[in-house]
């Protein structure tokens, strides 16, 4: 592994990685995406079945990385005021006073998005874009770092309203945690409850070392036939004809600064080819609809297609 | 079949335009073709394309692979029903159309595309064994165009709007290629005559003059609106009406027909001149007859190589004439021939057996009323002046006694009914004669500067040996009265092409525009031939003599070329290396790195990064992992890192050039431990 020297920073990041593979078990690469989605400043979306471990990822990377910590479990009757705060006329001073909602945290995470109406929805996602809320004319600025963990259910699901592309392409990762492998389940069934596990936690990085770090992606080296490389993937899935339409710039931006973070990651200050194939799954698939007519795509499958189209310069 | 399409690498899947294109390229290079094929031939293809056709609009028509063995069969059968062979030009060509057309039904992978537009390229190259006329080499020059961009867009994949992006690369590529083909032209050994017509498919003779002459004969020829051939003089040409263009001189009479000196029978001398003046140098470029005989301007006296100038100055070549053939000569229009022997004068005074009393009595009145020969010719033009003599097109047949009937009961006909008739008469009264066929006249051509002589300038006339000025020419036909030449038949048989004796009216602004474009068109097609088709071995070696290496004639040649071809390809060579964009030194570094490993069977798949390549190879040879990982490291960084530093270049560069990887040899111990386990 060619090392130039890493940043202090990564080291951190190493032990991090590390205790939450102990807690969630045999989800290293998992652990390693939402990470590196925190350090791109992208937001991340968990879609899978109840039970699989969402919430206690999203926990526990809150605990680690010192962040406050918020959530908001979506139902199919909250309101935007609920996500965003509401203004309460005080009767002792006479005058309206705002009562911030829960998206003032650092780390928010939105329990099954997909549960609540659209409106709901777009309140978290707007706030998710512009990193600020507005509420009665006053805009109020969100701390930082502000990473937003969304939850959904697999939108076949009874009682859901999906997401629409529009706003999918605003999450910069979708993952997926799936079962665990039958060794890990194991463990998982004989050890202690992974709540208390992860409550017992404390944290291994502050807010302005993740600050530093995310100032750090920005400055890894992108050499030119690699902005080809990327330029290829996005090429091929508008001229491939299993896609409705093609990847937007903004998901190759997207796409190109994830690999980047996953680089630094990696203790590398310049970016392989690696880096873009191992991000790119769930950087690319949830932007892109199938063109088959009931719009899914099958995530390994359409993984593989891309890497392979794509020749590596 | 969309199972099959996923099966496939990504990139070899071909795009729906491509396929559409390939076909429509294919569909129009096979439309010349079709005027050469059977139309059995033609059926079966353009019912295959339809069905492609209607494969790339709806998926499920594609014919499955049981069907498309019974059609392959189908055609190869008709192949054979229609030309009884599979080989020779047009049962070869045949198939290879038929085969063409069946592949396209079976295009699946890019591959496939590929194939078969290489294929196309020699559906090209096989329609020039048919036809080499400028217009059809620029129409298949525009097909062999859509090949390389059609090649050019399988192979890169060119992305939305693929035409206009291949076209630069086409072009470029074109002119890289155009040094390769002048020089191919100028110096590939020439054999002296064409490959495709030592021995199969002499069935397309050109109607042209024939060997012998009866009344009609030439009257069908006149119908015939081709090409005899092209002059074109050296000085000022001469009038129209002195153009004589002799060919064949008939000596034999029978009831019926003209025709030349048998052999044996009578054997003329040399040609002998004893005055010649006007010396005439031209040139003539003749269509392909198919026959030996050539044509002069009356009289040649000098010919030039590979032919013969008989005794009664007929020029002959050595061989059929069947490609077009260019040759140089000079003629006297005034001369003098020499008084020929007895024999030869005894035998052009041979009388056909069915000579009337009618036809003696007439001479007999000539011969009382003049003194000396010529004024007995004369008589006998005045004949056919006085009476009611009538030139046309469409003379009354005539039966058993044709010359007689002519002469005192139809009194129409055509120059063959007047030479013909004209001889014998003269023959009866002692005077030595013979018929000579040939053409009269020709149009000029302003535009080329030269004159077109079409088959309908067909003429005969009369050759009458008088005392003191041996062989005299004398044209029975040009002595009917003017009045009574019936040029109605004439323009009605044959429209545009009427040739300028029977010209009535082309005074119309239209008539002439048509007519001057016709003459431009025909001086395109002339300069092509004469530039391009007839350059021949006798260019060939003359290019040699002018080198000094005449002696070694085809090896020099040979040589020349292998020399002229490196130099070229080493040029264009030169230049792609130079380019800006030459690849970096890492990255050729690892593509050899990548090669060697290729060669022990450990291929990089092009979308594999180079660390994913060193983990399998790792995986598959341990033994490499040190020394590959190694490289993969420097390669990484003097690729994808910010500045790489040169001591990094170099010791990549040397540690590839020292990696040289074994095939794995299985050693005993290893077989022995492996059926332990087994």
């Amino acid at each position: 592994m060619p090392q130039s020297t890493p940043h202090p920073q990564v080291k951190l990041i190493e032990t991090l990685l590390d205790t939450a593979g102990t807690i969630i078990l045999g989800k290293e690469h998992e652990i390693r995406l939402a990470v590196t989605c925190l350090l791109a400043r992208g937001h991340l979306l968990i879609e899978d079945l109840p039970g699989v471990g969402k919430t206690t990822l999203a926990h526990l990377l809150a605990r680690l990385l010192g962040l406050q910590y918020s959530r908001i479990q979506f139902t199919s009757d909250l309101l935007p005021a609920d996500v965003v705060g509401v203004s309460v006329f005080e009767r002792g001073t006479e005058c309206f006073r705002f009562h911030p909602g829960p998206v003032f945290a650092q780390l928010v995470l939105a329990d099954e998005i997909n549960r609540a109406t659209p409106k709901a929805q777009s309140a978290l996602l707007e706030a998710m874009e512009e990193r600020q809320v507005t509420v009665d004319g006053e805009t109020r600025p969100l701390p930082a770092p502000f990473f937003v963990i969304a939850t959904q259910n697999p939108s076949y699901q009874v009682g859901t309203f999906p997401l629409p592309e529009s706003q999918l392409d605003r999450f910069l990762m979708r993952i997926r945690l799936g079962y665990p492998a039958t060794a890990q389940e194991k463990e998982l069934l004989a050890g202690e409850d992974r709540r208390a596990m992860v409550l017992q936690q404390s944290a291994v990085l502050s807010a302005t070392e993740i600050a530093t770090l995310q100032t750090a992606v920005g400055h890894v080296h992108v050499a030119a036939p690699l902005i080809d490389y990327c330029h290829g993937i996005l090429a091929f899935s508008r001229r491939c004809e299993r896609f409705v339409h093609g990847l937007s710039p903004r998901a190759g931006v997207g796409l190109l600064r994830a690999a980047k973070a996953w680089a630094l990651l990696d203790g590398r200050h310049f970016l392989i080819p690696e880096d873009i194939q191992a991000v790119l799954p769930a950087c690319v698939i949830h932007r892109l609809i199938g063109n088959d007519g009931t719009g899914r795509l099958d995530h390994d499958e359409v993984s593989t297609l891309i890497l392979t189209a794509v020749a590596v310069p | 079949m969309m199972a099959k399409q996923h099966l496939l690498p990504i990139d070899e899947q071909p795009e729906r335009y491509q396929t559409l294109a390939l076909v429509m390229t294919v569909s129009t290079a096979y439309l010349p073709l079709a005027r050469y094929l059977n139309w059995r031939v033609t059926a079966f293809v353009a019912l295959v394309l339809l069905l492609r056709f209607a494969a790339v609009r709806w998926p499920a028509a594609a014919p499955g692979r049981w069907l498309l063995l019974t059609l392959t069969f189908v055609g190869v059968a008709n192949c054979l029903l229609a030309n009884h062979t599979l080989i020779g030009k047009v049962g070869g060509t045949s198939l290879l159309a038929t085969m063409l057309a069946l592949k396209l039904l079976e295009l699946r992978a890019r591959r496939d595309h590929r194939i078969s537009a290489i294929a196309l390229c020699f559906v090209v190259v096989v329609q020039f064994l048919f036809d080499q006329s400028m217009g059809l080499t620029l129409y298949l020059g525009g097909i062999a165009f859509m090949i390389v961009a059609l090649l050019v867009d399988l192979n890169g994949g060119m992305g939305s709007n693929p035409i206009r992006r291949a076209m630069p690369v086409v072009l470029r590529i074109s002119l890289q290629a155009l040094p390769l083909t002048v020089v191919l032209f100028a110096l590939f050994p020439r054999l002296t005559s064409p490959l495709w017509s030592l021995g199969f498919d002499q069935d397309r003779a050109t109607m042209g003059m024939s060997e012998s002459m009866e009344p009609g004969s030439i009257s069908e020829l006149v119908i015939n609106g081709d090409l005899a051939f092209r002059a074109r003089f050296d000085q000022r040409p001469p009038r129209s009406d002195q153009l004589y263009w002799r060919g064949l001189v008939l000596w034999e009479v029978d009831n019926r027909k003209w025709s030349p000196g048998r052999a044996g029978q009578y054997q003329p001398a040399d040609p002998e001149l004893t005055q010649a003046a006007e010396r005439i140098d031209y040139e003539i470029v003749l269509e392909p007859s198919q026959q030996r005989w050539m044509f002069s301007l009356d009289l040649p006296i000098e010919h030039p190589p590979n032919t013969v100038l008989s005794g009664d100055f007929q020029l002959l070549s050595d061989r059929p004439i069947t490609t077009a053939k260019r040759y140089r000569l000079t003629s006297a229009l005034d001369f003098r021939t020499a008084v020929p022997v007895e024999a030869e004068q005894r035998y052009a005074l041979r009388l056909p057996a069915n000579t009337s009393a009618r036809m003696h009595a007439i001479v007999k009145e000539w011969q009382l009323e003049t003194d000396s020969d010529w004024a007995l010719v004369q008589k006998g033009l005045d004949f056919f002046n006085r009476e009611e003599f009538h030139y046309t097109l469409l003379p009354p047949k005539l039966g058993a006694n044709p010359w007689d009937e002519f002469l005192f009961e139809t009194r129409s006909g055509f120059c063959e009914h007047y030479a013909g008739s004209f001889a014998v008469l003269m023959r009866i009264a002692g005077l030595p004669s013979r018929v000579v066929l040939g053409y009269l006249g020709g149009e000029p051509n302003r535009i080329g500067g030269y004159h077109l002589i079409w088959q309908s300038d067909a003429h005969a006339w009369v050759e009458v040996l008088i005392a003191g000025r041996g062989w005299v020419r004398v044209d029975p036909t040009s002595a009917v009265a003017p009045s009574r030449v019936d040029n109605r038949g004439a323009s009605r048989l044959l429209g545009a092409y009427t040739p300028a004796r029977f010209h009535i009216d082309s005074s119309g602004v239209l008539s002439i525009a048509i007519r001057q474009l016709r003459l431009l068109a025909d001086s395109i097609d002339a300069a092509w031939q004469r530039s391009i088709l007839d350059y021949s071995a006798a260019e060939q070696t003359r290019l040699l003599d002018r080198l000094g290496l005449a002696d070694y004639g085809e090896f020099a040649l040979a040589g020349i070329m292998v020399t002229a071809v490196t130099v070229v390809m080493g040029l264009i060579l030169v230049g792609l290396i130079r380019q800006p964009d030459a690849i970096d030194p890492a990255t050729h570094c690892f593509a050899l790195l990548c090669r060697r490993l290729a060669a022990v069977g450990l291929v990089r798949h092009a979308h594999e990064g180079p660390l994913d390549f060193a983990a399998r190879v790792a995986v598959a040879r341990p033994d490499f992992a040190p020394r590959v990982n190694a490289i993969t490291d420097l390669y990484i960084r003097g690729r994808y890192m910010p500045n790489p530093t040169a001591a990094d270049i170099q010791s990549l560069s040397r540690l590839v050039k020292a990696f040289v990887p074994t095939k794995q040899r299985r050693s005993f111990s290893d077989t022995k431990r492996r059926k332990y386990f087994a």
